[in-house]
């Protein structure tokens, strides 16, 4: 988000609405006061050093409620106050494709066809510890005992950082050449696989006199 | 100071434990796309940010907005 903030924080307003806890812990409880929420609202700008705007929502969630609770969405809104994309599970380079095609459009209209509600599991991987770590060890234990990995998952993905930045916490699409060699890169490593295992078949054969 | 705890039933918006329940209706909204469709206006609001300024949505029209909604945890 910060990368797309840095290409069109000029021209587009961004803000982030901070809403309940996703993960809460002994040390980032679940809101029960404003000033709570205020307060983390204000570490989370500091901590995450977030260049744009964090508003803070009611601590029923009266905002994120009307604009359909999800966990981490991005509406892109046009210069009419009207929704000209929805990003479900927030995706930089996709949010970049959407921005750039409004642009193009003169700043109205639906862009995209209007939604994307893929998953985008890999931004989480890579990028999710920071918060998760907040809620330690609460946060970690109740998403392993919900969905076994997802809460280990994220630190194994937050030391592998350095190697998945490039392609999981992208602000614009990959470039043609790097998606043609990402997929190249795993035809040949699943040939590669295919050829081991046949051959290590063979060798079977081969000690078993067959 | 505003409280919420008198008015938490069972599943509270505000939960202690992050359930297998979550992520299930999580997965199911996000299928859905809940929330405001493409081409509908914006509901407007007004919050404060982290200086305790007033920020209203509608005073931004004439020009795009990125509303991302995200956790501290």
């Amino acid at each position: 988000m910060k990368k797309l903030h840095a290409l069109w924080g000029d021209v587009v307003e961004f803000v982030t609405v901070l809403v309940r806890q996703g993960h809460p812990g002994p040390d980032a409880e679940r809101y029960r006061t404003f000033p709570h929420k205020a307060a983390d609202a204000a570490a989370h700008q500091r901590e995450d050093d977030v260049p744009w705007t964090i508003l803070v929502d009611d601590v029923d969630g009266r905002v994120h409620r009307r604009y359909g609770m999800l966990a981490d969405p991005t509406y892109l809104i046009d210069d009419d106050g009207r929704v000209a994309f929805y990003n479900a599970v927030t995706h930089a380079p996709t949010l970049h494709r959407a921005i750039d095609e409004l642009m193009s459009r003169g700043g109205r209209g639906i862009v995209l066809g209007g939604y994307d509600r893929r998953p985008h599991a890999l931004a989480a991987f890579a990028g999710g510890w920071p918060a998760l770590r907040r809620g330690l060890p609460r946060s970690v234990i109740d998403l392993e005992t919900s969905l076994p990995g997802s809460g280990v998952l994220p630190l194994v993905g937050y030391q592998l950082r350095g190697i998945l930045r490039p392609v999981a916490l992208r602000g614009q699409p990959l470039p043609f050449r790097a998606r043609a060699g990402l997929v190249a890169a795993g035809v040949a490593l699943a040939a590669t696989a295919w050829k081991m295992r046949d051959r290590r078949r063979r060798g079977h054969r081969v000690a078993l006199g067959r | 100071m505003r409280t919420i705890a008198s008015r938490e039933g069972p599943r509270p918006y505000n939960y202690r434990h992050f359930r297998l329940r979550h992520f299930l209706a999580e997965g199911l909204a996000t299928y859905r796309a809940e929330g405001v469709p493409p081409g509908a206006l914006a509901p407007d609001f007004e919050l404060p940010d982290t200086d305790d300024t007033k920020w209203r949505l509608s005073d931004y029209r004439g020009r795009p907005v990125l509303l991302h909604f995200g956790s501290y945890t």
